[in-house]
């Protein structure tokens, strides 16, 4: 298994170097820069020069690249065009949100869809197999900022029940914190859990067909006997990979979401760094992003291979 | 406008009838004018307290001579002083300098600076400061410089005196240092540490505390502050809230207490909502559109004049602003002393049709530029592609972000761009670098001499009257050769809870908090 986790890891280095050029490469070409965008309406071509020329802007691509690839190796991530402040302490700013936001999301979509989509199992092709079939394709169909909308027009505007948008850190206030997060919680998480709730359905019915189960219950166990602990247990790798990969989605910002929830997390900076042409902003999330996904995969395969021992190194 | 405001446009009137009489432009010292907005009876305020505002963008840093975001400006506006300020008529009021003189010739300034007033972090300010920050203004990475092109250099006669020295006579100096608080007066050890883009101290009514991005900014309140008996607030929270309906919900459910403007659909009913006030006033910004004459089809003025006929302000400005709006076929508000009515054009596709005849064109496409940034001008873009159409014209709107959009507007990649200009006071402002040939915001590509002669001739002259007959002159050609086809000036609408007392909006859309207080 060690041997299978280290060439994992070999392979992920790659892909996150790869990553980094070719989004350096894309961020570069989209038309504007941030001195352009910094100086707005009103464009002097001589501060501009200054300014580029200050900024590195001016030099050869590859040259910024190495540059800038020479200090993030050593943990630099540069400074923002707009604010000055350094790249890798405006990311860590947003983890708390981010991090808070995905979490949440993913307890509200994995309670959702484990009872769901087994129960849609194990009565599938009945009434209930279709409402509940019904229920998540609706969930998948619906983008997760129409929730967002309808809970703040309804459940924070209509009823006043919760404040529509914002944040409070946990340390700053308990109750404060739940009051923020249910609402951004739910929008993402319904979502999450639409989907999430079809890939347990579909496992789950491919297990309860296995002889074990069958086996199962011919020793007379229990119908709940056979379908959390043999079923249930068999169809989890496959759910738990998509679970995952739901987290490294979550996790990279739900960017819509955290805009209409006044939300502040990475997706925000991320969006606000592309638009201001951001560059070092821009390039440290995505380097961000790039290496959530990668780390949830490595994460993921591993503990594939420790649910399911037949998968082995080859 | 008007209809539903008559005393807001009575107390305007009566305030541009004062500033005519005022001494800001005279050549002796100007008097400590009072304030022309009504402050609330001294019994009746209330101190301490915080006020929640909610704010659509995030501050881009906070240093006064690098930013030019509006949002950072919000925050700014309350943090920093200039050394003179536009009162709520924008005529130029005393801040940091108590009066100023000018030397017969014009050509140098002196400013008399007020004593006993201390930064936020409780060094008191002098004349150095002023130099120091000059010199900042005008260097040539600051945004701003391109205000104090005719100053050659600015020194310090004394500990409370500063002299501004000229290359030629700049009739405007005063709007130019305090039309605009990107020319904030700023100590020089938060330039020394770098903390001015973190962390801006400076000398006004609020004390900067905190930015978590994102998420807030909080001020609090300056107990240097040399208006000694303001700031009312304890507290400014700015709430960063982009959504601009999210923005408004929390105002009706009062997590909020203020917003910095409201979306047209919002506004019928934030109107009838109890507890909250909506307040609405003729603004100092423009929209405007501007075909590109690098381009050979839109260099004959007939086609040009055609377009400004062919589209119809009224509709667009229905749409656009729902009616928050004045049409006008120039730039300078009605509301603006500087304001000269011209207004040659009607909606008349007729006629336009028989100018595009005339000029020999047909199957015209037009490529109009705008910005999903500001949804306003997709809103006006689709009007005038369908108005356009009627006299065949067929326009395509082009939404992209802002950042395409400026790229776009600067390499001349268009056929049309559509977007505003804000923040304008004098006449300069509004007209010059956007009209003379070759001038640093030209990029339609308009070169006429005859309008650069009234744009030179009003830069240079003193003479205040000569100075508004040059630059209506010049707008008049602008307008008539369609360099922009100029379309509305928007009115600044904002929202409070009605426990906020003392607050009023201002037509240049700076937000002054300093005379806020909020009732229990």
């Amino acid at each position: 298994v060690l041997l299978y986790v280290l060439r994992r890891i070999v392979q992920a280095a790659f892909v996150t170097v790869g990553v980094s050029i070719a989004s350096f490469a894309l961020i570069h070409l989209v038309p504007g820069d941030p001195v352009r965008v910094s100086l707005g309406t009103r464009y002097d071509p001589q501060t501009a020069q200054v300014l580029r020329h200050a900024a590195g802007l001016d030099r050869p691509l590859v040259e910024q690249y190495l540059r800038w690839a020479g200090h993030a190796l050593r943990g630099d991530l540069g400074v923002s065009f707009a604010t000055q402040q350094p790249v890798g302490s405006a990311i860590v700013h947003r983890l708390p949100a981010t991090l808070t936001l995905a979490g949440a999301a993913l307890l509200v979509a994995v309670l959702i869809a484990l009872p769901l989509g087994t129960i849609a199992a194990v009565r599938a092709r009945t009434p209930v197999d279709y409402a509940a079939t019904a229920i998540s394709q609706v969930g998948v169909s619906i983008p997760d900022f129409w929730i967002g909308i309808m809970l703040i027009f309804l459940v924070a505007g209509r009823w006043g029940w919760l404040p529509p948008s914002g944040y409070v850190s946990i340390g700053q206030s308990f109750t404060g914190w739940l009051d923020h997060l249910v609402l951004p919680a739910l929008s993402v998480g319904l979502v999450s859990a639409a989907i999430l709730s079809r890939f347990v359905r579909a496992a789950m019915i491919e297990a309860l067909a296995q002889d074990y189960t069958r086996t199962a219950r011919a020793r007379g166990l229990s119908q709940r006997a056979v379908v959390v602990r043999h079923a249930l247990k068999n169809a989890l790798p496959p759910v738990v990979t998509v679970t995952g990969l739901q987290l490294a989605y979550l996790l990279g910002g739900v960017i819509v979401v955290e805009t209409i929830f006044a939300w502040p997390g990475l997706g925000r900076l991320a969006l606000d760094a592309a638009q201001t042409r951001d560059y070092p902003v821009l390039q440290g999330a995505i380097l961000l992003f790039a290496l959530t996904f990668v780390v949830v995969n490595l994460l993921v395969d591993v503990l594939y291979a420790l649910l399911d021992p037949r998968i082995q190194v080859r | 406008v008007i209809r539903r405001h008559p005393a807001l446009l009575a107390l305007a009137l009566a305030a541009v009838a004062a500033a005519a009489s005022a001494a800001a432009f005279a050549s002796r010292p100007a008097t400590a004018a009072p304030r022309a907005h009504a402050t609330p009876a001294a019994a009746t305020i209330q101190r301490g307290g915080t006020l929640v505002a909610a704010i659509s963008g995030e501050p881009q840093g906070f240093d006064p001579q690098k930013t030019t975001a509006y949002a950072s400006f919000q925050v700014l506006e309350n943090v920093y002083d200039t050394l003179v300020e536009p009162g709520a008529n924008l005529q130029m009021q005393p801040a940091l300098a108590t009066s100023w003189t000018q030397s017969k010739n014009h050509l140098t300034w002196t400013f008399q600076l007020r004593k006993g007033v201390k930064f936020q972090n409780g060094r008191a300010f002098t004349s150095a400061d002023v130099v120091y920050s000059a010199n900042r203004w005008r260097a040539k990475a600051s945004q701003v410089a391109y205000r104090l092109a005719a100053v050659k250099s600015v020194t310090a006669k004394g500990r409370y005196a500063v002299v501004f020295h000229l290359k030629a006579p700049a009739p405007n100096l005063l709007s130019a240092i305090g039309g605009f608080k990107g020319l904030a007066v700023v100590p020089k050890e938060i330039v020394a540490d770098n903390t001015i883009g973190r962390h801006p101290v400076g000398t006004g009514p609020f004390e900067f505390v905190k930015y978590a991005p994102g998420d807030e900014i909080v001020l609090k309140r300056n107990p240097y502050y040399w208006r000694t008996s303001q700031p009312y607030l304890d507290q400014v929270v700015y709430k960063i809230v982009p959504d601009a309906s999210v923005k408004t919900t929390n105002l009706t459910g009062g997590q909020v207490d203020w917003i910095d403007s409201v979306p047209s659909q919002s506004l019928k009913s934030l109107r009838k909502t109890s507890g909250v006030k909506v307040a609405s006033i003729p603004g100092n910004d423009y929209w405007y559109f501007a075909l590109n004459e690098k381009r050979k089809q839109w260099q004959d003025v007939r086609v040009r004049q055609a377009i400004s006929y062919g589209i119809d302000r009224a509709q667009i400005t229905e749409a656009a602003r729902a009616g928050e709006a004045t049409p006008n076929q120039a730039a300078i508000p009605r509301t603006s002393t500087w304001y000269a009515p011209i207004s040659p054009f009607h909606y008349n596709p007729a006629k336009a049709k028989a100018l595009l005849k005339a000029a020999g064109a047909s199957d015209l496409t037009l490529d109009l530029l705008v910005t999903s940034q500001y949804p306003e001008s997709v809103a006006a873009g689709q009007v005038i592609a369908a108005e356009l159409g009627q006299i065949g014209v067929k326009v395509k709107v082009d939404s992209v972000d802002f950042g395409t959009w400026l790229d776009r507007e600067g390499k001349g990649d268009d056929d049309a761009f559509l977007l505003s200009w804000l923040g304008n006071i004098d006449p300069q402002d509004f007209y010059y670098a956007q009209h003379h040939c070759g001038g640093a915001d030209n990029f339609q590509g308009f070169c006429s001499k005859q309008v650069d002669k009234y744009l030179d001739a009003g830069q240079k002259t003193t003479n205040q009257a000569q100075r508004k007959r040059d630059y209506a002159k010049a707008a008049q050609l602008i307008v008539k050769q369609a360099s922009y086809i100029y379309l509305y000036n928007p009115d600044v609408v904002q929202a409070w809870r009605t426990k906020v007392h003392g607050y009023a909006p201002r037509p240049d859309s700076a937000i002054r908090f300093r005379t806020v207080w909020v009732g229990k």
